[in-house]
């Protein structure tokens, strides 16, 4: 399977067309109303006039930027905190428990209350993106630390490593196949849950273009939105994987 | 690599090397109970000598290894390196494991320049001493290759390299060529006696295998299981480079196969 993948690297299209295809002759077959099935051209149209008009770069920005935000400080909380919990017993012993007892809370099951403490601005989404990437990449980072091996220290306690060297050379890059993972999954987990904040509340967003279209029975804005937002976490994925590639070179395939 | 090198710096002082054990006893705590790994351990080291260690499995060969290397402090007695007590770690004493333990993610020429972080040379002296251990141990060419992409010997090769390059006076080697095959562990021990011959620091080789024990060292101590204690100790009296099936050898092969085999009898 994996041969015949590598060896016609277009192969991948033939699902999406495919897709498209049979939507396009279900659209226009005229068996289904055209206002809750738009045909592809329909929503094709529509989407590009919300890029010339500037009103789909609004929503990108807004989405995009709370994601940054979110991931970037709950991928920093949770690497310094699992790191913490992998090196310390005290955190480990304090911390541990309700941390395994919170990382059970869907992210959106904090909805409501986080609405009634921080309002239904961008504090609210942020934070949720925050605690959605958090707990992955702590989860990650404690694993990641955890099984570097006792073998790794020895020799760099024989060489005399300085600390810094310790830290970027060893422990970092030992750590790291493990930590990549979990800051895909917790980038993967925060785009998801944002859009869910997004459709429950605020004026601006992807997930608020689709639930404003959705008002409106704008089914082919709905659309450019659902298409943008599973196109755009396929981007997130795809390239966090390629950085995955790169930085982790020196592993045998 | 570089058409004009720089000098290279020495970097320990050329000092002997000589290792003196005294008393030397180690425990392990099992069960809150304490026991006993090495008793009574006493051996004098001569500078440059190689001293060749084997004993069945389980009689505290690499943990004597492991003591003389400093990753393990917790013991009674005296060791002294050229009269300075053993503390901890240090570069005066390098040490080679069975498994490589080369990291992974860095090229064969990093790792071993890695050892050199601790003495802050400047990036051109690295390079010039790093190339010259690459060279040394017959690895050119094989610079920028990542650990996997090597040999079981080849990686060997490399952690030689690493573990030379801090020039240390003392090198410990815990079973270095154990998982290597036949052939490729003959090779080692040509190469390792030519490194030996040619730097003349101290070598202790911890190892299962008699016959590479008596054609590398000078002595070889045969080491009593269960507590690990000092059985024999074996003066081979050949010139190095030797003939692997020198007579003398074979007939010291028969004197200890006969003491190890004696000892896995009772």
């Amino acid at each position: 399977m994996r041969r015949a993948f590598n060896g016609q690297p277009l192969l991948w299209l033939l699902s999406p067309a495919a897709l498209l295809l049979a939507w396009a002759l279900a659209a226009n077959s005229g068996a289904f109303p055209v206002q809750l099935l738009v045909p592809p051209q329909a929503v094709y149209h529509s989407f590009t006039e919300l890029l010339v008009s500037g009103e789909l770069r609004e929503h990108l920005v807004a989405s995009l930027s709370r994601l940054g935000l979110g991931f970037g400080i709950g991928a920093v909380a949770g690497m310094a905190f699992g790191t913490a919990m992998a090196l310390s017993r005290n955190v480990e012993a304090f911390c541990g428990p309700l941390f395994h007892c919170v990382r059970q809370i869907p992210s959106i099951a904090l909805i409501p209350m986080f609405i009634l403490f921080f309002g239904v601005d961008d504090v609210f989404k942020v934070l949720i993106v925050t605690k959605a990437a958090f707990f992955p990449v702590a989860l990650a980072a404690c694993e990641g630390v955890r099984a570097i091996p006792r073998a790794y220290f020895e020799v760099a306690s024989l060489y005399r490593l300085p600390l810094r060297s310790l830290l970027t050379e060893v422990a970092l890059p030992a750590a790291a196949p493990t930590l990549l993972t979990g800051l895909r999954i917790g980038l993967s987990r925060a785009w998801m849950v944002l859009v869910a904040t997004e459709l429950l509340a605020g004026d601006i967003g992807l997930g608020q273009l689709i639930e404003m279209s959705r008002q409106m029975l704008r089914i082919d804005l709905v659309m450019v939105g659902v298409l943008l937002i599973g196109l755009i976490g396929f981007c997130l994925e795809g390239g966090f994987h390629l950085l995955e590639k790169r930085l982790l070179r020196w592993k045998p395939l | 690599m570089t058409a004009i090198a720089p000098p290279i710096p020495p970097l320990a002082l050329d000092t002997p090397g000589a290792l003196s054990i005294r008393g030397l006893n180690k425990h392990y705590p099992i069960d809150g109970r304490r026991l006993p790994v090495l008793q009574h351990i006493d051996l004098q080291v001569q500078p440059g000598e190689f001293i060749a260690i084997v004993g069945a499995s389980g009689c505290g060969k690499s943990t004597l290894l492991r003591l003389i290397a400093g990753l393990e402090t917790d013991y009674e007695g005296q060791m002294q390196l050229d009269g300075k007590p053993i503390r901890g770690p240090s570069l005066d004493r390098g040490m080679v494991f069975q498994d490589h333990r080369l990291f992974p993610w860095k090229t064969v020429f990093d790792n071993i320049a890695l050892a050199l972080k601790h003495s802050r040379l400047d990036k051109a002296h690295v390079a010039a001493r790093v190339n010259e251990h690459i060279a040394l141990v017959g690895l050119q060419g094989f610079e920028h290759a990542y650990p996997h992409q090597l040999s079981g010997g080849m990686a060997q090769r490399a952690a030689i390299a690493r573990a030379l390059i801090t020039q240390p006076k003392l090198l410990l080697l815990d079973e270095p060529f154990g998982a290597l095959d036949a052939l490729t562990r003959v090779r080692m021990q040509q190469e390792l006696q030519r490194l030996w011959i040619q730097q003349r620091s101290t070598m202790i080789m911890v190892t299962h295998d008699v016959e590479e024990a008596l054609y590398l060292g000078d002595r070889v101590i045969v080491l009593e299981p269960r507590p690990g204690r000092i059985r024999h100790v074996i003066e081979v009296g050949l010139a190095h480079p030797r003939e692997r099936n020198a007579a003398r050898l074979q007939s010291l092969r028969q004197e200890i196969l006969g003491q190890l085999l004696s000892q896995a009898g009772h």
